[in-house]
């Protein structure tokens, strides 16, 4: 026979003020946590939709991301000699995407615009599409003709002008009207906050006459290091490198933020299995001669440590939901989207954070964790407590 | 009736030693939070000092009107120095050119800034450099001063040559010597070397010279720079490059908030902590009291006063905070003060000094929670009616 769960739930509010402060203290720890998960998992989805391992991203050598790389047209011409790429089945030539990144400085929605964003903006030819798959365009797609530009559905959400029907002003002076003319998806990656338009024009408008990337897409079954060791060979002496190895050192620094951000929830989390002991603790001896009652009527003391555990982890749990809860309200206060500033590239990638319910299963893990290991040596007092002392207590 | 400050005093003692675990416990879920509390204020702390550093000295930062990545032409400078030819208001304007750059081989970044070495040691008095190091400055035209931090992780010293991959054009290893690791500046990190001859390497290949990223302008007063904040982008306003002019502290700042808004971020969480603390020195508080309801019961009915009975659990509270507070402050200032931890690197800080003034700060922030802590239950037991806590006795 065990303790039924409404004999620990109902002891709950036996001790009211206890409970509410024990709720308390975790629904502080897991609204943080949750935010930190939220934030971090986010981010990781972004980048793991950028980790196509067939696309290759060239640079110029040194070049540490593509705002800061210059490609030469004779240099980028070069490309044309790689082997085992994918290739256009209808010319037979190698199909590469010559790109140019460029930014502007766009006014943040979620604060009214007080604050701005750099917002990347390449330049693409048409075969960049065919580079990119994950690009699906919604709509139309800018004219290689007139001064327009298609928007990611990250940058339009986020940030001021960027609706279709809008005019932004591009170029090196900023005087170049650009009209949006589309909105495109891709899936939730880094480009998806990012304008683009028709590289020449863009170029034109910039005074740029060097491209900053070439994008290649491995053939079927080909051998990327092998391709890129082509590249950065004698021949062509250009860098190249993977979607995934480019994002990586992109987020190295927010990575440094969030390992921080997490030893601080961890010592958070100390003080939440401290407090948790302490209320387990005088739980333990405000029910001394109760527990041994239960012993004497034939409990044994496993099921009471087992009880006690319990009754600490639905505590637990009562603070992880309202924890998930103050989290959820706080991200609806203030908004849920941010953006990430790249390490070296000067842009910004725009991302959501979501609650969803993985991130709440985790959470919830944690407070798990949290009450089990608070509960623990008070409820193994409480199971090798002397019965026949306990009950002669006053 | 008063009970004498000795005996007040061991009575006080009794108490907290009477549950030691508990006392314990709560003791340690103060100071946790504490500590974060000491971390990211010191944290913010250093951000408060990074940017009032920069207001101090005095400088504008220029830049071209649309964005950071626009270059400005280097023949901004003489019509900025045109601005005041005596240059008793307008000291001296300095170019920049972002170089960045890497070892050859290595792919940790390096951030390195080329500049005009007639007007740099003018620009920046904040570096305190030595005649002789002056002098290798304008001697030598591969002289490059370093970042003490940056110096200790390569393992540089004063005489050596080095080698650095530049993220910008022209792409090409550049040779230089150093001749100084800037023992007195205010930034770790950034290492300086001389335009002029970036700009040889520039044409030696090629690459488009004549360019400056940003211009830092070191005005003689506070009047000065606002008035030249205004004068130079009316300079400049309708010509082909147009400038965007901030005092140094607003320009750093952008700097700051686009990456991450870790001031703000970390001041919520150190909020945040402190209602952990609350809320876990507030459940110790109330347990202890109804523990003891009895015990407060007879006092009052032997004649002590409700005041006696208010400030018996005021101080005991006081007091267990004041340990955890004194725990959590001194933890990090002794890790951040004489052990390896202090050489940890945080971007733009560079290393975490726990100020003292932060640790006193966090300790009158604990007592303030011993105080709100015990407000409840020290109020209860002014309440408390004697009679009936009496008859309740069991």
């Amino acid at each position: 026979m065990a303790l039924p769960l409404t004999y620990h739930w109902r002891n709950l509010f036996v001790r009211k003020t206890t409970t509410v402060l024990t709720v308390l203290v975790i629904t502080s720890v897991v609204s943080v946590f949750a935010y930190m998960l939220g934030f971090s998992e986010s981010l990781q989805h972004s980048l793991s939709v950028a980790r196509d391992p067939h696309k290759l991203i060239v640079l110029k050598s040194g070049a540490t991301a593509e705002s800061n790389s210059a490609i030469p047209v004779d240099e980028y011409n070069k490309l044309s000699q790689v082997t085992n790429v994918a290739r256009d089945e209808a010319t037979g030539q190698v199909l590469v995407s010559p790109e140019m990144m460029v930014q502007v400085s766009l006014p943040r929605l979620r604060d009214g615009g007080r604050t701005n964003a750099n917002v990347a903006v390449r330049g693409v030819t048409l075969d960049a599409f065919r580079i990119h798959p994950n690009i699906r365009p919604l709509g139309r797609i800018f004219s290689t003709a007139e001064r327009e530009v298609i928007v990611g559905l990250a940058a339009a959400q986020q940030f001021a002008g960027l609706q279709i029907g809008d005019t932004i002003n591009l170029g090196y002076g900023a005087d170049r009207a650009y009209k949006v003319v589309g909105h495109f998806s891709a899936d939730g990656g880094p480009m998806e906050s990012e304008i683009w338009g028709y590289l020449p024009s863009l170029m034109n408008s910039y005074n740029r006459t060097m491209y900053s990337s070439a994008n290649l897409r491995l053939a079927d079954g080909s051998d990327a290091r092998q391709i890129i060791g082509q590249i950065e060979g004698p021949a062509i002496q250009l860098a190249a490198q993977t979607e995934e190895e480019y994002w990586e050192s992109q987020s190295r620094l927010m990575k440094v933020y969030l390992f921080v951000a997490y030893l601080l929830v961890a010592i958070m989390s100390l003080a939440a299995v401290f407090a948790i002991a302490n209320t387990m603790f005088s739980v333990v001896a405000g029910r001394s001669r109760e527990l041994a009652m239960l012993r004497t009527i034939g409990f044994s003391s496993a099921q009471i440590l087992l009880g006690l555990v319990i009754e600490a982890v639905m505590l637990a749990l009562v603070g992880g939901m309202l924890g998930c809860v103050a989290c959820w309200a706080w991200l609806q206060a203030v908004g849920n989207t941010k953006d990430m500033f790249g390490a070296t590239t000067f842009t910004t990638m725009a991302f959501k954070i979501q609650m969803t319910p993985l991130l709440i299963a985790k959470a919830l893990g944690l407070v798990v964790v949290v009450g089990v290991i608070g509960a623990l040596v008070p409820a193994l007092r409480a199971a090798r407590m002397q019965v026949v002392t306990a009950l002669r207590e006053p | 009736m008063k009970l004498a400050l000795p005996l007040r005093l061991i009575y006080l003692y009794r108490n907290l030693t009477r549950n030691p675990l508990r006392s314990g416990l709560t003791s340690a879920a103060v100071a946790l939070p504490i500590m974060i509390y000491v971390l990211s204020m010191a944290v913010v702390d250093g951000f408060e000092n990074f940017l009032d550093n920069s207001a101090r000295q005095l400088r504008l930062a220029v830049t071209q009107r649309t964005s950071i990545i626009n270059p400005l032409p280097e023949g901004h400078r003489r019509k900025i120095e045109a601005l005041d030819p005596e240059k008793t208001r307008l000291i001296s304007v300095c170019g920049l050119r972002y170089i960045g750059g890497q070892r050859e081989n290595d792919p940790m970044p390096l951030s390195t800034l080329a500049v005009d070495h007639d007007t740099f040691i003018a620009s920046f008095p904040e570096h305190q450099l030595t005649d002789e190091e002056v002098d290798a400055w304008l001697r030598n035209k591969q002289a490059i001063m370093v970042g003490r931090g940056t110096a200790r992780e390569m393992g540089w010293k004063v005489g050596d040559r080095i080698t650095i991959f530049p993220s910008v054009p022209p792409y090409k290893l550049i040779e230089f010597q150093i001749v100084s690791t800037l023992e007195n500046a205010q930034d770790f990190v950034t290492n300086w070397c001389r335009r002029d001859y970036l700009e040889e390497e520039l044409k030696k290949y090629g690459a488009p010279s004549g360019n400056v990223t940003f211009f830092f302008v070191k005005c003689a007063s506070r009047e000065d720079l606002d008035h030249f904040r205004g004068a130079i982008d009316a300079q400049f306003a309708g010509s082909l490059d147009e400038t965007r002019t901030l005092d140094e502290k607003t320009f750093m700042n952008e700097f700051v908030t686009q990456q991450f808004n870790l001031p703000r971020n970390l001041t919520i969480l150190a909020a945040l902590t402190v209602f952990v603390a609350v809320m876990a020195a507030t459940n110790t508080m109330s347990m202890n009291f109804r523990d003891r309801t009895n015990e407060v019961a007879t006092l009052k009915s032997l004649g002590f006063g409700s005041a006696f009975a208010f400030s018996l659990i005021q101080t005991e509270s006081l007091l267990l905070c004041a340990v955890g507070g004194l725990v959590g402050a001194s933890v990090p200032f002794v890790l951040f003060t004489y052990t390896p931890i202090r050489n940890i690197t945080i971007p733009l800080i560079q290393t975490l000094e726990i100020a003292p003034s932060t640790c006193i700060k966090a300790v009158g922030m604990a007592l303030l929670i011993g105080i709100v802590a015990a407000l409840w239950p020290a109020w209860l037991a002014v309440r408390m009616k004697v009679v009936s806590a009496l008859r309740s006795l069991e």
